[in-house]
């Protein structure tokens, strides 16, 4: 009838030295324990909100106590704010962690630092109703669309000023930001200021209301400066110090980045074709495509899927460019020897039919057979990283020359799986 | 029935309940002229029923289970024109037959019978609910006030004609003896002609108020003047256009009971429905008269408009280069509207290690105090604080209190002023309007007054017997009210060691305090779920605003002496209309405790801080402009418009205040778990 079972004050009665507690008196006192725990309770409550907490502490049930004049109860002090653990198998039992401490670890832990004394810092929360972007500040959320404000307003038939549409309005220094940035990209992205600028991108906490600028600005450059090698490489990098960013959600802005991303990486044609080291390009565009997937091919289930089709048909149609098939092999290699495994392993045998004509004598174009022979090394690095990893699997043999036989072993799977096409 | 039978019953009765003396009485009576009383006995067959029932009654408590089941299931059943009033019927209805169980010593019953039918009322009074299931024997129920109070009262319902008849019927045919008991004992119908009332006007159905609904209203219809004072700073900025009158004015007039009539706009509110339409018309006009100010000169509506009261408190003195710097401030005033939202100045406690308790603001923001959990009380002058923030934000205002920085017991630079003489945690600090004290209130159960100039205890104040919750300063400084666990608020003077006025009344702690603006007087928030106004010269509660579902948290008046804002436990914040008693508007919006509340000088906007992390910006104006409109029509409850929301980093907010140029300052400590 009371939550408090009889068969607790009976413990209770004996762990204060009454044995003979009658059956009786249990169950009578049991409805009033209850109702003297609540009363506790109640009043613990009340010094909790005084304290302007939201979680209810052991001081809390002591000052309770207290202010009925009963002793506290010793020994239950709480630091900080206390984890609470929910029982295994059970929806609404929690307890609270408390492991055994060795005096011996206690004792010869070195002294701990002295707290931090309380002090009181300042910043603007708003300024005219505008929250500025500064790191004191929670971080902004993606800018709501102007919908609900209208409709409301018309159906309530208020007599009051109808707000306008949201504007998304950058503050001054944003605006400041993005142009000295986007200009530091365009024109001088081999000075020592880019880098800084970069670091910047990767690490400041008010930067999420530029997102969307910054996604316009490399979709629209990347669209229209296909031959600027050095730019396309700058662009890159900024997308990979966007992407580095915590205080930054991307997600939504990803599908957006996306083509620009694997334009870099399969285009034609990076830059002049002779001068600059688009292959360069290619391959940090590919670690940056493996490291999008990684973060975010767990939301985005079919990200990974869309992407992997779009580099295989690259590779698959003869038709491309050699340019673009290296692109192809190195995005898929990046993406892991599993992909490697199951999507170009099996296509090898077709693929190398088409690039042996490029790569022999035969193919007088220079630099078509040099191309033909990048992506043959290529290949052979994405097939020997996958097999490697097979082999990995296996326990090391004990073979005395570990790392010659490695290289050698490598070779001769390589060249075996070639055989075997 | 033949009489015999009835005299038998009646004895039967009379010897169940131990009614010696009128069994004997009765035999007499029925022996000497039986023929003479027993007509109106045959004639009404719902008492022979009745008698029968209470005679044959013995299975006590699965008849409560049963009736109260099928009382359920047939309301669930009604028509939905009266179900909504029919279900509120259920609820005093379920509260009464638990207390009737465990007042008759039946536990075991009345735990099931609680448990059985408890989901019903869980949503709208789960903390009521928690209290009583803890009642488990009869004298848990003497000793709980909130049991005890709801045995002694009648709940008053509103119902409509019909939806009593048709209640009262079916109680009748169905032979539900023990509802029919409880629902006479215990419920007041206030039986209307015509529809049935929407569901929406439920405020008072709500809460099942210990003091009885008719006390309350009595209450609320005692007058009040919450015109502004007369001869305020404001005032003479305007009339004499920023020229300084003579501070002498404000001194005096003390104690002049009567009041000027042209200046006094008095409002009664009256339940007979002639007279509050008068005065809702009244009202309405004026509320016109002050939009169309607003348009044409914003800056002086709220003074042109609110009538002037005069001081009923000996007030203190300001001096005149004192209130040099506050008509400074005034001229310099930022004029907000929802067009126009204030800057806020954040300050973040860090490193309190879950000590802080409580946090005030000084009028102009340059000082700031923590209350601790270990006794002590700490002040940082903001100017002080080093370059970064001091300078930018305090534009100028910080021409008071030039304490200086404290070295600490090791000679270390410490970047407060310690404050310790308190035995116990401090729960509430607050500033004089000038700067120059401040008063904590404590566990410890006293009240201390601090100087900010000497940096030292001067009085401490003793009185109370339990904590002190709250404590606060006048609007114009010198007198002080304090709320205490002890269930009173009191008024104090800074010069008396004594409290002058002991405010008695609520049924549980008071929690908060709050000071009408023009001191005449004070407003309580209590775990007893109702706010109170209480008249300072007299010390009587003049008004009772019930609707909170749970414990207050905190209040604010409006600069206009109109309005007042209460904030509780859930995040609901109520604006009320003092004149009235009644609730304006309610403010949803935070989802948890709000701590704070904060009127803009001009009385515009509402700013309000939670633990949620958030501080909201509210459109007081429009809100109150449209209820009145709109509650002639519909009678329909209206929101606030919430104008801004801004969330801050893991920071809940304790304190807020605008300064007289209406910058908005708020405090809150950084908690690392989110």
């Amino acid at each position: 009838m009371s939550i408090v079972p009889k068969e607790t004050i009976e413990v209770i009665a004996q762990s204060i030295g009454i044995n003979n507690l009658s059956e009786d008196a249990a169950l009578s006192l049991a409805p009033d324990v209850e109702y003297r725990m609540r009363e506790v309770m109640q009043e613990a409550i009340k010094c909790m909100r005084h304290s302007k907490r939201t979680i209810l502490t052991s001081d809390d049930v002591d000052a309770a106590l207290n202010l009925r004049n009963v002793e506290p109860i010793y020994g239950f002090a709480s630091g900080g704010p206390l984890q609470f653990k929910r029982a295994i198998g059970h929806r609404d039992l929690f307890y609270i962690d408390d492991k055994d401490v060795d005096f011996k670890d206690v004792i010869e832990a070195p002294l701990p630092k002295a707290p931090l004394d309380t002090s009181v810092v300042c910043h603007w929360l708003a300024i005219e109703g505008v929250q500025p972007a500064i790191p004191e500040n929670a971080p902004l959320e993606v800018i709501a669309p102007p919908s609900d404000g209208k409709n409301s307003e018309q159906k309530d038939k208020l007599p009051v000023d109808i707000k306008l549409p949201v504007k998304h309005v950058l503050s001054r220094e944003l605006q400041l930001y993005f142009d000295k940035i986007t200009e530091l990209t365009l024109r001088r992205s081999d000075s020592a200021l880019f880098k800084e600028a970069l670091v910047s991108l990767a690490t400041d906490s008010g930067l999420h209301p530029l997102v969307p600028y910054f996604t316009c600005f490399i979709a629209d450059e990347v669209a229209c400066g296909l031959n600027d090698y050095k730019l396309l490489f700058a662009l890159m990098r900024v997308v990979w110090s966007l992407l580095q960013n915590p205080h930054i959600h991307i997600e939504p802005y990803l599908h957006q980045l996306m083509p620009s991303v694997v334009t870099c990486l399969v285009a034609k044609r990076l830059g002049n074709r002779f001068a600059d080291n688009h292959w360069e390009l290619r391959d940090f565009t590919a670690s940056l495509v493996a490291s999008i997937c990684k973060r975010f091919g767990h939301i985005y289930g079919s990200l990974q899927t869309r992407l992997t089709k779009t580099l295989l048909n690259a590779l698959l149609d003869p038709k491309r460019s050699l340019t673009q098939h290296y692109g192809a092999i190195q995005g898929l290699a990046a993406l892991g020897p599993n992909v490697v495994r199951l999507l170009v392993l099996p296509n090898l045998e077709p693929y190398l039919r088409v690039l042996e004509p490029e790569i022999l004598e035969k193919q007088r174009n220079e630099m078509k057979r040099y191309e033909a022979w990048r992506v043959y090394g290529a290949l052979l690095r994405a097939a020997g990283q996958c097999i490697y990893d097979r082999l990995k699997i296996f326990p090391p043999l004990p073979s005395p020359p570990a790392h010659a036989v490695w290289r050698d072993n490598r070779k001769i799977v390589t060249c075996s799986i070639l055989c075997e096409i | 029935m033949d009489e015999e039978q009835v005299v038998k019953f009646v004895e039967t009765y009379l010897k169940k309940k131990g009614f010696k003396q009128a069994e004997l009485a009765f035999h007499d009576e029925v022996q000497h002229n039986s023929n003479a009383n027993s007509v109106d006995i045959h004639s009404d067959p719902d008492l022979s029923l009745l008698l029968l029932s209470l005679s044959q009654s013995e299975d006590t408590p699965a008849r409560y289970h049963e009736e109260y089941r099928k009382l359920r299931s047939w309301t669930h059943s009604s028509l939905d024109l009266y179900k909504p009033e029919l279900l509120r019927v259920l609820y005093p209805v379920f509260v009464h037959c638990y207390m009737d169980l465990v007042a008759k010593g039946h536990i075991q019953e009345a735990r099931t019978f609680f448990n059985s039918f408890r989901e019903d009322h869980e949503t709208v009074h789960s903390r009521d609910l928690q209290k009583l299931e803890g009642v488990l024997s009869p004298s848990h129920l003497e000793e709980m006030e909130f049991a005890h109070t709801l045995r002694q009262s009648k709940v008053n319902l509103k119902i409509c004609q019909y939806s009593n008849e048709l209640m009262m019927q079916y109680l009748r045919n169905t032979k539900s003896t023990m509802m029919l008991g409880i629902v006479n004992e215990h419920i007041n119908f206030q039986v209307s002609p015509g529809q049935p009332s929407s569901i929406s006007d439920d405020a008072e159905v709500v809460t099942l108020i210990g003091n009885s609904q008719d006390a309350a209203n009595q209450i609320n219809k005692k007058e009040i003047h919450w015109g502004l004072l007369e001869d305020s700073l404001e005032e003479r900025l305007e009339k004499a256009g920023g020229l300084l009158s003579d501070s002498e004015k404000t001194e005096g007039d003390a104690k002049e009971g009567d009041l000027d009539e042209t200046k006094v706009n008095i409002l009664k509110r009256s339940v007979e429905g002639g007279k509050q339409g008068a005065s809702v018309k009244k009202l309405k006009k004026d509320k016109a008269a002050s939009a169309t100010a607003k348009v044409v000169r914003p800056e002086t509506n709220t003074s042109s408009i609110a009538p002037r009261v005069k001081s009923e408190l000996p007030l203190p003195v300001i001096p005149t280069e004192v209130e040099q710097s506050i008509l400074e401030d005034l001229r310099n005033r930022v004029q907000l509207s929802s067009a126009a939202l204030p800057s806020v100045s954040f300050y973040t406690f860090i490193n309190t290690h879950n000590g802080l308790n409580c946090s005030s603001i000084s009028q102009d923001g340059s000082l700031v105090a923590g209350g601790f959990s270990d006794s002590s009380l700490k002040v940082w002058d903001m100017a002080k604080l080093g370059q970064q923030s001091g300078n930018s934000v305090l534009q100028g205002e910080n021409d008071t209190a030039p304490s200086e920085h404290v070295l600490g017991p090791n000679g270390v630079k410490r970047s407060y002023t310690l404050f310790q003489g308190h035995l116990g945690p401090v729960y509430s600090a607050t500033f004089s309007p000038l700067g120059d004290f401040i008063l904590s209130s404590s566990a410890d159960t006293t009240i201390r007054l601090w100087s900010t100039k000497l940096n030292a205890n001067i009085v401490c104040y003793k009185g109370h017997n339990y904590p002190v919750w709250d404590v606060q300063f006048s609007p114009l400084g010198h007198y002080f009210a304090s709320a205490s666990h002890d269930r009173t608020a009191r008024i104090w003077s800074m010069d008396r060691i004594h409290p002058l006025r002991i405010m008695a009344g609520h049924l549980s702690d008071v929690d908060c305090v709050q000071w009408h603006a023009n001191c005449n007087y004070i407003a309580t928030g209590s775990s007893d779920k109702t706010v109170r106004l209480w008249d300072v010269q007299s010390g009587e509660c003049v008004r009772i605003f019930i609707g909170h579902r749970s414990m207050i948290l905190s209040l604010a008046m409006s600069p206009d002496g109109r309005y007042m804002a209460s904030a509780d436990e859930d995040g609901t914040i109520m604006m009320w209309d003092l004149s009235s008693g009644r609730c304006v508007s309610p403010l949803m919006g935070h989802n948890s405790c709000v701590w704070t509340l904060a009127f803009s000088c001009e009385g515009s906007l509402l700013a309000s801080g939670s633990a949620d992390c958030t501080v909201k910006i509210w459109d007081v104006t429009t809100s109150t402009k449209v209820t009145r409109t709109e509650e002639i029509k519909t009678g329909s409850a209206n929101r606030l418009r919430s104008l801004k929301t801004l969330p801050t980093k893991s920071t809940p907010v304790y304190s807020l205040r605008f300064s007289r140029r209406n910058l908005l300052f708020a405090a809150g400590v950084l908690s690392k778990c989110k």
